[in-house]
This record gives C-alpha cells, structure tokens and sequence, in this order.
C-alpha cells in the first residue's frame, strides 16, 4: 500500500506512554482523521511520522518508505504543524520560493498556491508582521505546494477563518480525487464529517477506536432518528408497541428517537404501515455527542 | 540544498539585533583606534608609534582577534540551533527532504561563512584606515596567513557556542553559558600564570595553554610575531603574553575542542527528539 502506514508505534517519555502500540493506515484517495482529546498522542504520532520523534519501536512508512532513511520521500509530503512556526525575517513568498527550490517544484506554482489561499496581495511582508491566520494561510499554501502524494495535517483549522476553511475543504476534496492521500489530526468535527473517510480515535496512547464517521456515532451514541411529524398521536401510538425504541425526545414537530440497534428500515416501514405522516426522516450525527461519549467510555475503560 | 541552507543561515543572523549591535561596536573599535591614535599625538606616542607606523595595519588585524572577534562568533553560533528550537522553525527544514546531518552542516558553514566575512570587512577597514591615516603599509604578505590564524582560531569557541546552542536549546542560557566559558577561561589562564611567575612551577603555565582561551587567542598572536617590530603591537593586544606555548600546540588544542564540541553537537542533533514548540 503506498499512503501512510504505521505499525506498531510505541513511544515513551519515562514511565508515560505516549503511543503504546498505534497502528494506522491513510490510504490514497482518503481522508483519514486521528482524534482524541488532548493528551492523546495525535502529535506524538504526526511528530514521529515526520521524523521529528524517534519512536521507541515499530515502523513507519511513507509511500512505502522508511522516512527516517529516505528523507527525500519528503519532496512528495505537505506537511500543516500545529500552529506554524515559520522564519519570521522570511516573507511568505520567500519561504514558498525556498521550498519549491528544496522540493524541486517550478517557481511559478508558489503564485498558484498564494492565490489559493488568497495570499498574493501579502505575500511580500515579512511573516514577523502577519497575523496568526495569515501564517496558517502560508503554512497550507507551502504544504499544498509541489501536488504532493501525502498531506499530513496537524490541526489545520487553527486560527483560519470560514471562507479559507471553506477553500481548504474544497482544495482538499479535490486532491482526495486526484488521488492524495491525506492525513489529519483535527478537533474540528464539523470538517471531520465532511471529509473524514475514516477515524482513528485515540486515547491515551492506544487506539481506542477505528472505522467511519458514522460507525463512531453509531458505536458511542447508538442508532438515533429524527422524524419530523405532525401526526404526533399517530407516531406516539407505534412508538409504543416497538420493543426496540429506547428513548424519545420531543421538540416541537421534531422527534429524536433512540433504537437499541440498527433497525431504521424496519422502524420506517412499521411508520409507513401505520400510516404516520412523516415529513422527515433521517439519521442524527451528532459527531460532538458521539465525540464526548467516546472520551467517557475510554475513561471508564 | 547545503547552499540554500548556509544563504538562510546567515540571512538569520544577519536578522538578529544582538549580532548587528556587536557588528557595529567592532567597526567602531576598529575605525576608533585608527582615528584615536591619529589624533593624540603626544611626543611619547610619537615616539612609539613612529618605528612601527609602516605595520599599524596589523593593530587592526589583531584587535578583534583579542576578544571582540570571540563575542560576535558565540552570539552567531550560539543562537544557530537554540533558536530554531526556541522558535519552533526546526519543524519546517526537518520535515523536509533534509537530513539532520546536511540541517546542522549547513548552519555550521553558514555561521562560520558569516563569521569570516565580518572579519574580512575589519580587515578591509584596518588596511584602509592604517593606509590612509599612517602612510604606505608593509609586511603585508603576513595577511592571508594571519587571517587564516585568526578564523582558524575562533573555531573553538564557534564549535564550543554551537554545541551548548544544541544541548541547552535556549539562545539567552547558550549565550550566557559559553560567554562564561570564554571569560572563565582567560581570567583562570591570567591566574594560573601568574601562580606559575610566583612559584615556579611551569605545570600552571601548562595548564593555561589546555584551557580554551589559549589556543583560541594566541595562535594569531604567534604568527604575527615573526613579522619586524611587531613585538610591541602584539605584547599590547595579546592576553596571554607570558605563555610559553608553540603555535603547534595552539592548532591541536583548536582541533582538539572544536572536534569535540561538534562531535557532541552532531550526536545530539542526531539522535534527540525535537520536542513541539510552546508558544
């Protein structure tokens, strides 16, 4: 598999297990996000990718690479740190232009870049003199630089505001398109269910949990539908007789309505049997809830 | 990418306030003598002056050697790794195609690199302002000799500023720390060899000649001393006039600390992990 691999990566400060034994894949064409709450070992992994930590022990590979060995595997990386920390008596066009110089990309496609992250009107002043978001500006325009193979980003969304998040989500579904594999440590959960292919859940060091966006809300938050109705009675009346309705929570017209397992086809079909009025139906993802729901069961655990 | 990394590396000191002001205070140290001893012509400075007036050229030359020339080289090489972890900027080189070994090669070469050339401009300024103030200036054929003495020299303190630069991580502490180094180090050497005049005994003033200082800031001293009349002028600069060492012993003692302080530099540069910054 080329895309990112790691196996088996432990790595310890002293008797603190920073990462005890990650294993991860972000395969080309995905978006694959690590999450967990602070503390977690999303940086520790990213950071030991990168080759900035060694691990103690196990494998990483890049495009089929041990980085630690063949830097230059890097020329086909974007890598986004956590809050850029970039040469500040460097202007931003510099710094791109170093880069392509180091990446080996043509000059011309640091302007192409700079528009993307509509940059090209601050691209000559000093990065000491930018704001924080004009820095990550920078930051995504040098790891999108070059059409690389692999992006790997740590908190990404630090300090950009809606409209470079709404280009950065759609620069990166393109590049999800073209192939790209692309992998992102991220608190931002409402990005995390546009683009996350797949979750890797962390928790103190292990892997707590792996799958889909919707395995997670499904596996932490259980099967929860919300049917929009005024036929109130109606709907009452058949929610009564299920034995797999566990909760119902009433709004207004809206009905969020907790199952003890994966059975909304047969829930939609016994509503249409009894001829409820629905006017809407559909699966509530709430990744926040799921999100905390997870850290509190990997607490208990 | 070696030269890409040597052109960031001085274009980053060159950025720093704390080189630029110890720059300057060089340049007028070095502009200031010239004028001074132009000016102040008493009949006891004429007399003094007048036999080596054709070699003033060489006061110039050795001046910043004496300690100015080590300041400017710890505030360089001292800042070169700490502040690229202070400053979290070591995470964009290292997660590119460059390895550790060509990141700390090409700071190295870019800092010495930058070192040499400030002293070239001092040397510029010295045979400038002795021609012009003093007349014609001879025995300069000793000049490529001794500025090679001299950047040679000031590789010791350079290497030494550099690998506490990469132990310690903090500039100020990095600064601080081989600032003492170099200081501590003459005034023990001045000590031990005035202990040594006292008693008698030549182990202190062996013992002066291994400390750091020596071999840093004589060898120059040395080499000028085959140059005619030069005696006065380099009683008057050098620190430790009454060491009996050989320039031989000045170059195996540079060698010796700065192979030592960069193997140890490139071994934590190596094999430490670098920690994320905290802003």
């Amino acid at each position: 598999m080329e895309g990112v691999e790691v196996i088996e990566l432990k790595k310890s400060y002293g008797r603190r297990k920073a990462l005890a034994g990650i294993s991860l894949r972000a395969e080309p064409g995905k978006v694959t996000v690590i999450l967990g709450p602070n503390g977690a070992g999303k940086t520790t992994l990213i950071r030991s990718l990168m080759t900035l930590i060694f691990p103690d022990s196990g494998q990483v590979r890049i495009l089929g690479q041990d980085p630690f060995r063949h830097k230059e595997v890097f020329n086909r990386v974007g890598y986004v740190q956590e809050l850029p920390n970039l040469p500040p008596f460097m202007s931003g066009r510099e710094l791109l232009e170093f880069s392509a110089r180091i990446k080996g990309v043509p000059r011309e496609e640091v302007d192409h870049v700079l528009e993307l992250v509509d940059m090209r009107e601050n691209a000559n002043r000093k990065i000491a003199k930018y704001s924080k978001g004009m820095t990550q500006r920078i930051a995504l325009a040098e790891a999108l630089l070059g059409e690389p193979d692999v992006l790997v980003m740590d908190e990404p969304n630090v300090g950009t505001d809606p409209v470079l998040n709404l280009r950065l989500r759609q620069e990166l579904e393109k590049r999800k398109r073209e192939g790209t594999s692309i992998l992102i440590s991220t608190h931002e959960l409402e990005e995390v269910k546009r683009l996350g292919d797949e979750v890797y859940f962390l928790f103190n060091g292990k892997l707590f949990f792996k799958g889909t966006v919707e395995e997670l809300v499904l596996r932490f938050l259980g099967v929860r539908v919300v049917v929009e109705t005024c036929d109130r009675e109606s709907l009452l009346g058949v929610l009564k007789r299920l034995d797999y309705v566990m909760e119902v929570k009433e709004s207004g017209n809206r009905f969020l309505i907790r199952l003890s397992s994966d059975k909304r086809e047969e829930f939609l079909r016994e509503l249409v049997l009894n001829e409820v009025r629905v006017r809407g139906f559909f699966l509530d993802q709430s990744l926040e809830e799921a999100y905390e729901a997870a850290v509190r069961e990997a607490v208990r655990a | 990418m070696i030269g890409e990394l040597i052109l960031y590396e001085m274009r980053r000191s060159v950025a720093r306030k704390k080189v630029v002001s110890l720059i300057l205070i060089t340049v007028v140290f070095e502009v200031g003598i010239y004028v001074a001893l132009s000016q102040v012509r008493s009949p006891r400075i004429e007399e003094l002056i007048s036999p080596i007036q054709p070699i003033l050229w060489l006061v110039g030359v050795l001046l910043p050697q004496s300690l100015l020339l080590h300041f400017i080289t710890i505030s360089i090489s001292s800042g070169s790794m700490s502040e690229e972890y202070e400053q979290g900027t070591v995470d964009f080189f290292l997660t590119k195609a460059i390895t550790r070994l060509k990141f700390g090669t090409g700071k190295l070469l870019g800092g010495f690199i930058l070192v040499s050339l400030i002293y070239i401009l001092m040397v510029i300024l010295a045979i400038t302002f002795s021609s012009l103030l003093f007349g014609s200036q001879e025995y300069l054929n000793f000049l490529p000799g001794l500025i090679l003495t001299v950047l040679f020299s000031s590789l010791t303190f350079f290497s030494i500023a550099f690998m506490v630069g990469e132990l310690v991580r903090r500039s100020s502490l990095a600064f601080l720390i081989s600032s003492s180094v170099l200081i501590g180090s003459i005034l023990v050497g001045a000590v031990l060899v005035f202990v040594a005049r006292l008693t008698g005994d030549d182990l202190y003033n062996v013992i002066a000649i291994a400390l750091p200082s020596w071999g840093a800031t004589e060898l120059p001293f040395l080499y000028a001393g085959g140059i005619p009349n030069a005696s006065l002028i380099v009683q008057a600069l050098e620190i430790f006039p009454a060491v009996p060492g050989t320039q031989i012993d000045a170059v195996i003692l540079t060698i010796g600390y700065s192979g030592i302080a960069l193997i140890i530099s490139f071994v934590s540069l190596l094999t430490r992990d670098i920690p994320k910054r905290i802003a």
